[in-house]
């Protein structure tokens, strides 16, 4: 058997899950942000999949997409820790369901 | 390549990513749960490899690996020991489950049943340059955006993250009182209202 795209669509698939899962059910914040990582880390590589894959001029505007991605996902994480810092700052708490302050 | 290095490097790596991934879930220590994300990401950039997209696995691991991980820790390490439990879940984590559970049934049915019409032509080959000149010629305004991205993000940071005076001047204080004092001090506590009622103290005492 030879390891084709569905081997990493369905590794990519699998990893989205796992992130997906740690984002929905832990309660700190930082813990929310790793499962986000990986969920960005798991459609990078389905992109990385595809660019393989695919013709050749998909190839590179994959890429391309997928330096975007991280890029974004940096600047993301940059922001979502110093926010984390700020409400620990303010409310002495991290804990995603102990920061009620928006809750009527 | 040979086939069964290309296999025994395939399953490895996934095993790896997918276990570190695990790992995250399972870890009551939120440093360690990093650190498996750290691994998780390394094999990630492994499986790049295997792709053969050299220039982004160099850049998986000099971004996620090198910089958002330690970004991380930083992060974990200025909020107290108590805030590094990572054992907490939420009380509603079985209709969470659920919702993973029917997630992953459908992309894996997807992945699967699709046919997708891959092609395996030469890889590309002198792929930093090429995605330089396409970032400079063709995806130019999405490049310049990005920059302007990154830079409001980290002006942004910067922003909140900075401390008032007065906050920073208390903070000091509680930093020197806590060093003043016995070499045991409860983790727990020190974020506790006793801070503001020892940091006049210590700021006279200085």
């Amino acid at each position: 058997m030879i390891i084709g795209l569905e081997h990493y669509l369905v590794l990519g698939a699998l990893l989205f899950c796992i992130g997906f899962f740690i984002a929905l059910s832990k309660k700190n914040a930082v813990g929310v942000l790793i499962g986000v990582e990986l969920m960005l880390n798991a459609v990078n590589l389905t992109l990385i999949a595809f660019s393989r894959f695919g013709a050749t001029e998909v190839a590179l505007s994959t890429q391309v997409f997928v330096v975007f991605i991280i890029a974004v996902a940096a600047a993301e994480v940059a922001v979502g820790l110093a926010l984390a810092l700020v409400v620990y700052r303010n409310r002495q708490t991290i804990s995603v369901d102990r920061t009620t302050l928006l809750k009527g | 390549m040979s086939d069964f290095g290309f296999h025994l490097a395939f399953w490895s790596l996934a095993a790896m990513t997918l276990g570190g991934a695990s790992m995250i879930i399972i870890s009551r220590n939120l440093i360690h749960a990093v650190i498996w994300l750290v691994m998780s990401m390394l094999g990630i950039a492994g499986l790049y490899l295997t792709l053969s997209a050299d220039f982004i696995a160099v850049v998986q691991v000099l971004i996620y690996v090198g910089a958002i991980s330690v970004l991380m820790l930083f992060a974990i390490m200025l909020t107290p020991r108590a805030e590094r439990d990572n054992s907490q879940n939420i009380k509603t984590g079985g209709p969470a489950a659920l919702v993973v559970l029917l997630v992953m049934i459908s992309t894996l049915w997807v992945a699967i049943d699709t046919d997708w019409g891959a092609v395996r032509e030469a890889a590309l080959t002198d792929q930093a340059r090429l995605i330089g000149e396409s970032l400079i010629k063709h995806y130019i305004l999405p490049f310049e955006i990005g920059a302007v991205l990154l830079t409001a993000a980290l002006v942004g940071a910067i922003a909140l993250a900075r401390q008032d005076d007065e906050d920073a001047a208390v903070h000091a204080a509680s930093l020197q009182a806590e060093l003043d004092g016995e070499g045991s001090v409860d983790p727990v506590n020190v974020v506790d209202p006793p801070i503001a009622a020892e940091a006049p103290d210590s700021e006279a005492a200085s």
